[in-house]
């Protein structure tokens, strides 16, 4: 499917290639592998922070695969986070089940079917209209689900957590570890290949042989999968969940802006866009407590104007400083 | 029957603040391929000069309209020059994140300058309403309506009868093109941005007279913005009128029959249903 002639011209298009910077995932793998010891540690405050980097990690990998390597951006991705913390509280609620493997599993299930479904209609549209209606998906889903008294409702639905309660910390690592691995396999596959070949050209795509429409829902599927696992879990270690909590406009917007913090369509760039932010975010937040959102969004703006496409970028930009600045200048008018 | 028309009549009044609110949202992305998260603030501080204007010299907020639609211009005109223009032809995404920055930058200005408190314009006419047979129309909306189609209308003129209204159709179409017939694109732009978020501020003018400010209020017409946009097609004023228009038609009726708690869901389902029986919009054209 793709022949030689589309792998250089894959590899002059993206950040080095399909897989981007190998470095950053070596250290990307590494950071992880040091994670592991958090919990040992025995300091409520980082497990918890570290937890949530490693939640928006694994959310913003998801985004990325159907966002950043597939090119259909996805304002919605938040649906599957909060299907799967729904799907959490019901396993609670209405079946007394506290297990974390099986509420993954459900709910991974669940998302996935949902994508599936959805995948067929909304995968037809192209560019902004795609991103329109997935976001319309989200926020219906949302009002929806507050109006089902079965599940959960506009209420706040407890969930009992399990005795051990660094397991959640472990699973949500086990998740954004597999999230990672299963992004670099991808990357590395036909199958990412003809993701990417969708994002470049999906016409050209479709006449070398590559069948779109299975490809994207596939990818879809297991974007969803890995937001619903980590929303699976995020309502397990919360304790309870609503529905205003499980569809955050937060838990929407920041994966996004991880992914294209970090590189958008590489392996490492949501795990690297993560763990920036989020120290961004904790510095400006002890230092300024009262206008840290202020200061954060003024980051924001002012890392866009430096790095327009992300961290590891700066990798694959040849010709030191001078070259940096002529690259910037091209996205001028 | 009488309900009905109630229902019919609330969503139309509604429909026009929703128009304004699109049709500046629908330019900027429809011109220059950006998401402007940052609408929704620029809709707050439209508001916000209209409360400024009325708490400290009693000017109507009808008069104001001109005002916040200067005021947001320029800030907008700023914006763009100083700082969206220098990657605007980078992907989407990139002006999407930078859009979202400026939008929290914003809110959270505004939280430390206004405070969080609910504020509120209570006009002398704020209550008054007349009825038209069994339906009750409050003036404010009427006169709120009115002011949209006023505000479209001028808009519509200026995109087709100005030479810089022309400039910036031609160079939506062939950005090259125009380049060559010599329009200065960062000029260009910096006018469409700067006219987007002048629309915002008349928006947010409009909505201040029916609804509470506070400086998260923009958020929840962003999304109808987004909404609207669809269901009229992207870039096209005649599209904002009617998709607004409808849009608050659907909710008005939605909220009625469904329950106030689902207005959205059922807006955005049959945003899902026009998505995908007719991908760009009920006005749009064939070709997209």
């Amino acid at each position: 499917m793709a022949s030689t002639s589309t792998v250089k011209v894959l590899q002059k298009v993206g950040m080095g290639g399909i897989t981007g910077n190998r470095y950053a995932i070596y250290v990307s793998c590494a950071v992880l592998a040091v994670l592991l010891v958090v919990p040992s540690l025995h300091n409520g405050y980082i497990e918890n922070l570290m937890r949530g980097v490693l939640m928006f990690a694994t959310l913003s990998l998801g985004w990325n695969l159907i966002g950043g390597y597939t090119g259909y951006v996805s304002f919605g991705n938040v649906v599957f986070f909060g299907v799967g913390a729904t799907t959490s509280a019901v396993l609670w609620q209405h079946f007394q089940q506290q297990n974390i493997l099986l509420a993954i599993v459900v709910a991974a299930f669940v998302a996935a079917l949902m994508a599936l479904v959805l995948g067929f209609p909304i995968l037809r549209l192209k560019g902004h209209y795609f991103g329109i209606a997935t976001l319309g998906i989200a926020l219906a889903t949302q009002e929806i689900i507050a109006n089902i008294d079965w599940l959960g409702g506009g209420s706040v639905t407890s969930i009992r957590q399990v005795d051990f309660f660094s397991s959640y910390y472990y699973a949500m690592w086990a998740i954004c570890a597999l999230s990672l691995g299963a992004t670099w396999f991808i990357a590395r596959s036909k199958f990412g290949y003809a993701l990417v070949a969708i994002r470049e050209n999906e016409e050209a795509a479709a006449i070398l042989g590559v069948d779109a429409t299975k490809y994207k829902v596939f990818a879809w599927m297991i974007s969803a999968m890995m937001a619903a696992a980590a929303g699976a879990v995020f309502a397990g270690a919360n304790g309870s969940i609503d529905s205003p909590t499980a569809f955050a406009v937060d838990n929407n917007v920041f994966p996004i802006v991880m992914a294209i913090l970090g590189g958008v369509g590489t392996v490492a760039g949501p795990l690297v866009g993560a763990f920036v932010l989020t120290a961004i975010n904790e510095t400006l937040w002890s230092r300024f407590p009262e206008i840290h959102t202020l200061f954060f969004g003024a980051v924001i703006v002012i890392v866009v104007l430096f790095l327009p496409r992300g961290i590891l970028w700066l990798f694959a930009v040849r010709g030191g400083f001078r070259g940096f600045v002529n690259s910037l200048k091209a996205y001028r008018v | 029957m009488d309900l009905f028309f109630q229902i019919l009549v609330n969503g139309i009044l509604a429909g026009g603040i929703f128009a304004v609110v699109a049709l500046g949202f629908s330019l900027v992305w429809g011109i220059m391929n950006i998401i402007n998260l940052a609408h929704g603030s620029f809709l707050m501080l439209g508001a916000y000069v209209a409360y400024a204007l009325f708490a400290n010299y009693h000017v109507d907020p009808f008069l104001s309209i001109p005002v916040a639609f200067i005021v947001m211009f320029v800030f907008g005109y700023l914006v763009q020059k100083y700082i969206i223009n220098f990657v605007v032809r980078a992907p989407i995404l990139t002006t999407f994140l930078l859009t979202f920055g400026l939008s929290l930058l914003l809110i959270n200005a505004a939280l430390l300058v206004f405070h969080g408190d609910i504020k509120g314009i209570a006009t002398s006419y704020s209550g008054a309403n007349f009825s038209l047979g069994a339906v009750v129309v409050p003036w404010v909306k009427l006169w709120t309506l009115v002011a949209a189609l006023v505000i479209t209308a001028l808009m519509q003129l200026f995109l087709t009868g100005t030479k810089t209204g022309r400039a910036i159709r031609a160079t939506s179409m062939d950005i090259g093109a125009a380049q060559l017939s010599g329009v200065r694109v960062a000029h260009l732009y910096a006018i469409v941005f700067g006219l987007g978020s002048g629309l915002a501020g008349a928006a947010g003018v409009l909505v201040s007279l029916s609804y509470s400010l506070q400086p998260s209020m923009g958020e929840p017409f962003l999304i109808k913005a987004f909404v609207v946009c669809v269901l009229g097609g992207l870039g096209s004023v005649q599209g904002a009128l009617v998709g607004g228009v409808l849009y608050g038609i659907l909710e008005a009726f939605g909220s009625q029959y469904i329950g106030t708690g689902l207005q959205d869901a059922v807006a955005l389902v049959v945003l899902l249903i026009v998505l995908i029986v007719r991908p760009t919009g009920i006005m749009g054209k064939a070709t997209a």
